[in-house]
């Protein structure tokens, strides 16, 4: 596949799934940050600030609109990563010659390792919970898990590819055990060793626990979707490229 | 040994410049949308201050309510 050809289907994957991710959230995640941002200006009311309605909604309009452009340029950029990380494994993915199977694994896998764990350890919170004043470490802590959880993955895919080569049965079925096991140990030490988020939260729980939830259920629809998108515009450009060739042939 | 050869044919067709553009892609995006707090798009705030107020500091709302429900850390 010529690189032009990559980099298009790869950006068209992510910028689609990030679309439909910002769409969706306008009536799945959006209520509940409605909510949050209503206790957040009830707060700020109270602590004596004077808020103007006018202003407040033209501020909440950009912000949910936003949401749509900012789930395509999230989009982009996550499905660049997608797009490489596919690229380099799907060679290495034993057990079938199916594109699509592969790219939703990849996204399963990528799922798994960038988001689930990060939320289990930080979960995503709604506006009115989060100190200002702790951002810089919050995000500092976040980025540290997430590093983590990204460079073991990428490191033990490494381990796991030289084992696979290595091509003796024996040795396939021991990856197979081994690599998930490091991986496991890796983040059970990570998970324990990392301070937790410094944040209390004064938020009604219900708020909280839906907003979690909901988000969740999203984020995990957009890496669905980058792997059905991604599989199909892959398999639709091999079959172009391969026609191509077929009649210079 | 087989499996071997086609691992490394596969791994070597991926474009080094098509990945150098997407891995530019990814560090901005992620970055816009995750984790900027006024340092690559501080130029949206006014120079006056005011940008301390809602509704100032353009690049904030875009991607505010995204951070939120992509699980990012925010405000």
């Amino acid at each position: 596949m010529k690189a032009i050809t990559f980099i298009a289907i790869t950006l068209l994957a992510g910028a689609i799934a990030g679309t439909i991710l910002g769409i969706i959230n306008q009536v799945a995640v959006e209520p509940y940050i409605e909510q949050a941002i209503e206790l957040e200006m009830h707060n700020t009311a109270q602590s004596g600030q004077v808020i103007n309605p006018a202003e407040f909604a033209a501020y909440r309009f950009w912000q949910k609109g936003g949401e749509i452009i900012a789930g395509t340029i999230l989009g982009l950029s996550i499905g660049s990563l997608y797009g490489i990380v596919f690229a380099y494994t799907r060679g290495s993915i034993s057990g079938t010659n199916n594109n699509k199977k592969k790219a939703l694994l990849v996204a399963g896998i990528m799922w798994f390792v960038l988001f689930l764990m990060p939320a289990l350890k930080y979960p995503p919170n709604p506006p009115a919970v989060g100190d200002p004043e702790t951002i810089y470490y919050r995000q500092s802590l976040y980025v540290a898990f997430l590093a983590i959880s990204g460079f073991s993955a990428l490191g033990l895919a490494f381990l796991y590819r030289k084992m696979v080569m290595a091509s003796s049965n024996n040795t396939k079925k021991k990856a197979i055990i081994i690599i998930p096991s490091a991986y496991a140990a890796i983040m059970a030490g990570a998970y324990l060793a990392m301070p937790a988020n410094p944040d209390a939260i004064n938020a009604p729980i219900d708020l909280v626990i839906g907003f979690r939830i909901t988000s969740a259920i999203t984020i995990s629809m957009f890496w669905a979707l980058l792997g059905v998108i991604f599989g199909a515009f892959w398999d639709k450009a091999n079959f172009i490229s391969n026609k191509i060739a077929a009649r210079h042939n | 040994m087989l499996v071997g050869n086609q691992i490394t044919k596969t791994s070597e067709g991926v474009p080094r410049i098509a990945v150098g553009i997407l891995l530019g892609v990814l560090a901005f995006g992620v970055f816009i949308v995750g984790f900027d707090q006024g340092e690559m798009l501080g130029f949206t705030v006014p120079a006056d201050g005011s940008g301390s107020e809602q509704g100032t500091n353009w690049a904030h709302e875009f991607y505010h309510d995204m951070r939120h429900a992509a699980g990012f850390p925010c405000h």
